[in-house]
């Protein structure tokens, strides 16, 4: 049996039922056995033996973490006994010397996740590479470069083994002494193959507690469900028709519908990631596991730094906290921020020390997305976006000043949103792109190669996508922008819906439904897609 | 206290740092200000600032930061 | 409690509007004729709805091997039963047993042959329940009409008019030969048959058994597709489950196919040539082996002698 994705039948019409039922029928305590089982099983049913790798991530930041633990009560002991016994170490000196030893066990333990990912992930970029530099030196020999098959969602759980290992190391939380509830933690069924990257306090202990399935969090939880088959396979699924015939033949059309295509695809990434995120938080709901939300709306941002904000935002907060903070935090960056305050004042100081680890930043987050040039491209791309933001605010302060352009107006955001959109399409046209090159030809293509002609003698219709799947997908985003303008406002549509007659709320849950049976891109003549984030 | 106000108020200007409780979930401060500002309260009063104490909790207010140096001295201090 | 109760009670409801709703659907998305202009798919295979009813004596299902080797016009002209050919490209086990109930609701066959190549394709679990669902409500299997609905879809109700006079056979009179007829080397390997495809012979032995009708495995003659170790496969699925298998590939005395002739991709398919060596054979084994009726001579029958003056032309036999 072979799961395959969220939307698949087996996942949404056996697989779930199934575990839902299995989890009501078992008593409370163990609750948190059904859970663990089953995602055992469906890590199983997609990468078989390859289990083997994330068993072994589980135990590593385990014993990783225990041993840390002890390190701690050791010091902490010393510390004490410094407090009555003058003369000795001071307790600063104490907990220097154990500082360096938690760190170095920290960081091998990360490190060795981290290695597994990079090693599995990783060696045939290095190695195709490596090959290209040999030949370019005229070495007289070359690598031969193994590839592996890479478990299921190993982008995703590696990130939360680093997380948890370093917040033991930070004392955010006492190491965990129950192998299995860490094992929970690692590989929640819902949130394996895409995400939300989850940190240990949010989800452990509703994973582990097993309370009773409240019917309003089933019912919550699967009208999210809903909406989010509705985002992939209405939207995002019929929009690929046309996404994939311009970005194969990416020579062959001219630059407006080149860059039709890459605001499309924009929008099937984000319905399909985001379509994704809520069939994940919705089966999360139904077993009254919060998880965190990796969307706010991102298209509302008004700069690219807000939109990473609002984006993959679990991602974004990982690099916040476990690689920006902590690079641009050690000593000599911390000096070189001091010293170029004072230097360069309260806005360009820092930002020497900022921008060194946002580049870190960035060139991880392209390359953590996949292993090609292209996405190196992509982090970069979006590091110059928001380093020129920076550098230009107090620029683009003083010029609004001066023709008095109130910042708060609706009309100037509206100006701030439409330029991050196009930022950030241009951004997801490279990240698509059947590598570099190409992405480079297709940007210019945009410029030099731009003429409207196609959409007026109809050719945009020709590409994939008829004058019906434009109407249905255009319907689809309509229904996605009335959501989230409600979300933007600060209504919870969910919630909101609930306060409604019954009879409004069942024909909306109907019509939304029947949508997706009648409008969904799937059956004859469809290829079932993946999604797209279950690729990195 | 004053001291710490008068370090807000070098690096961001022109906010009432005695009231506002908000800074970083009103973005008010954003990161590259709290990188300034964690090397100056470290320079300072002479704490280290791990990076397990950056989160919002800690930087919304001038109280929630005082009250961070303050713990982190009594931390580090010598057999007290 | 009692809001335990009102709850349980207004999922029922809700669950029980959603099939009504299906069901309402499915019953508009249903394509109202069997033909390719009404949103019809596979219509050779479909032209089975637009035969009479209880006229069908023989039906076969298969994938491309089936419609390019068995022509049921020849049997028809030579032997007097009906068959059908309700085969379709690379069709998995899951649509042979959609066609093989859906078959069943109109007709009552004597004989079920299921063309083996197809046992060895391997399905998808998911495609597997998403044709069962579709079994149950069309609205999944024809949705992608709505693009080119009318408003006829609402009001009127289904009606196959439309028959094949071929009866699914699909002619080819091409010639591309191959030089390798010694592909049946002997050997004691045999070739696994998947867990889900071997359930769902299972299935439509059982199915064939309640209806009265006899099941048999057959195997065209295809160099490309078929050798010993498959052969050894479906043995064993035979005699596990009872059921007669007929390996055509191994009767080369019977059925004398000359490959540099009577194929028309180099093994793969046989091309009309072939197909009526097959066709004599086999029409000649199951008259003799099943006892089937001669309806020649039949008034009710009488539109299978007009079809044959047709597929004679077609075929360029008059």
């Amino acid at each position: 049996m072979a799961i395959d994705s969220y939307y698949s039948i087996a996942y949404l019409a056996i697989f779930l039922p199934a575990v839902v039922i299995a989890y009501t029928v078992f008593p409370k305590k163990a609750r948190w056995f059904v859970l663990l089982i089953s995602s055992g099983i469906f890590f199983w049913s997609m990468s078989g033996k390859l289990l083997i790798w994330l068993i072994v991530s589980i135990f590593s930041i385990h014993y990783g973490g225990i041993y840390l633990s002890l390190l701690q009560k050791e010091r902490d002991g010393k510390m004490a006994r410094a407090k009555a016994q003058q003369g000795g170490p001071s307790k600063k000196e104490i907990r220097k010397l154990y500082q360096k030893k938690q760190l170095a066990v920290a960081a091998a333990v990360a490190l060795f996740n981290v290695g597994i990912l990079v090693f599995l992930k990783y060696t045939p970029f290095f190695g195709a590479n490596m090959n290209r530099f040999l030949a370019w030196i005229k070495a007289p020999f070359s690598l031969n470069i193994p590839s592996f098959v890479v478990p299921i969602g190993i982008s995703f759980y590696t990130l939360q083994a680093v997380a948890y290992v370093m917040d033991v190391y930070r004392e955010k939380f006492p190491a965990e002494r129950n192998i299995f509830r860490l094992a929970l933690y690692m590989s929640f069924f819902p949130q394996l193959m895409e995400g939300p990257i989850c940190r240990y306090p949010d989800t452990s202990g509703a994973l582990w507690q097993g309370e009773r399935i409240q019917f309003e969090n089933l019912v919550s939880g699967m009208q999210r469900i809903a909406f989010g088959m509705m985002k992939k396979l209405v939207i995002a699924d019929r929009l690929n028709l046309f996404i994939k015939n311009v970005f194969t033949n990416y020579n062959q059309y001219d630059g407006g519908i080149t860059a039709l295509a890459a605001v499309l695809y924009t929008c099937q990434l984000y319905m399909d990631f985001s379509g994704t995120m809520d069939i994940v938080l919705g089966t999360g709901e139904i077993f009254g596991v919060t998880l965190p939300e990796n969307f706010r709306q991102p298209f509302f941002s008004k700069s690219i730094s807000e939109f990473w904000q609002r984006w993959h935002i679990t991602l974004g907060a990982w690099f916040k906290d476990y690689i920006f903070y902590p690079l641009s935090m050690t000593g000599p960056m911390k000096k070189l921020t001091s010293h170029g305050r004072k230097r360069l004042g309260n806005h360009y100081g820092p930002l020497t020390a900022g921008a060194c680890g946002l580049f870190c930043v960035w060139l991880l987050n392209g390359l953590w997305h996949g292993a090609g040039w292209h996405y190196i491209f992509f982090g970069m791309y979006h590091f110059a976006l928001i380093l020129a933001g920076s550098l230009w605010e107090p620029a683009a302060a003083a010029i609004c000043r001066l023709l008095h352009i109130r910042r708060t107006s609706v009309p100037w955001k509206g100006v701030q949103i439409a330029r991050t959109a196009v930022l950030v399409c241009i951004g997801e046209l490279f990240f698509r792109a059947h590598g570099l090159r190409a992405g480079l030809f297709m940007f210019f293509n945009i410029i030099w190669g731009f003429s409207l002609s196609s959409f007026g003698d109809g050719t945009v219709f020709n590409v994939g996508m008829d004058k019906k799947d434009f109407l249905i997908a255009f319907i689809g985003v309509l229904i996605v922008l009335v959501n989230s303008i409600m979300k933007e406002k600060g209504t919870r549509p969910r919630k909101w819906l609930a306060d409604r007659p019954v009879v409004f709320r069942w024909a909306l849950c109907y019509g939304l439904i029947l949508f997706v049976v009648i409008f969904g891109a799937y059956g004859a003549g469809y290829v079932p897609l993946d999604p797209i984030y279950a690729n990195f | 206290m004053e001291r710490l106000i008068r370090i807000l108020e070098d690096i961001q200007p022109g906010v009432d740092y005695s009231t506002c409780t908000n800074l970083i979930d009103g973005h008010i401060l954003n990161s590259l200000a709290i990188l300034s500002l964690v090397a100056e309260l470290e320079d300072e009063f002479d704490v280290v600032i791990p990076t397990v104490e950056i989160i919002p909790d800690n930087f919304n207010s001038a109280q929630a930061m005082y009250a961070l140096i303050t713990r982190l001295e009594e931390e580090d201090g010598y057999g007290d | 409690m009692k809001n335990g109760i009102k709850k349980a009670v207004a999922s029922i409801v809700f669950m029980l509007g959603l099939v009504c709703l299906l069901v309402i659907l499915s019953y508009i998305f249903l394509p109202k004729n069997n033909m390719k202009a009404f949103g019809m798919e596979d219509v050779t295979a479909n032209g089975i709805l637009g035969e009479k009813e209880n006229s069908i004596d023989v039906l076969v299902l298969g994938d491309s091997e089936s419609y390019s080797s068995i022509t049921p016009m020849q049997i028809w002209e030579e032997q007097g039963f009906t068959t059908y050919v309700c085969g379709t490209p690379g069709q998995y086990l899951y649509q042979s047993d959609s066609y093989l109930q859906q078959a069943f609701i109109n007709q009552k066959p004597k004989v079920v042959i299921l063309e083996t190549n197809a046992i060895y394709r391997k399905m998808s679990f998911n495609a597997s329940i998403l044709n069962r669902i579709e079994n149950v409500f069309a609205v999944f299997k024809y949705h992608n009409r709505w693009k080119s609905m009318q408003l006829g879809d609402l009001t009127s109700s289904a009606d196959y008019t439309w028959t094949d006079d071929f009866k699914g056979y699909q002619y080819y009179n091409t010639v591309d030969g191959t030089a390798n007829s010694d592909y049946m080397a002997p050997t004691d390997k045999s070739k696994l048959i998947h867990g889900l495809n071997w359930q769902y012979v299972s299935d439509m032995a059982d199915f064939c058994e309640k209806n009265g009708a006899q099941f048999i495995l057959v195997s065209t003659p295809s160099t490309v597709n078929w050798n010993y170790e498959r052969h050894n496969g479906i043995v064993q699925l035979a005699n596990a489950l009872d059921i007669p298998y007929v390996d055509m590939n191994l009767m080369k005395n019977e059925i004398t196919i000359d490959w540099t002739k009577d194929t028309r991709d180099k093994g793969d398919h046989l091309n009309h040539s072939g197909a009526v060596k097959v066709s004599r054979w086999l029409g000649n084994y199951l008259k003799k082996a099943y006892n089937l009726p001669d309806h020649r001579q039949d008034d009710g029958y009488s539109k299978w002698n007009e079809a044959l003056t047709r597929y004679k032309k077609g075929v360029g036999e008059a």
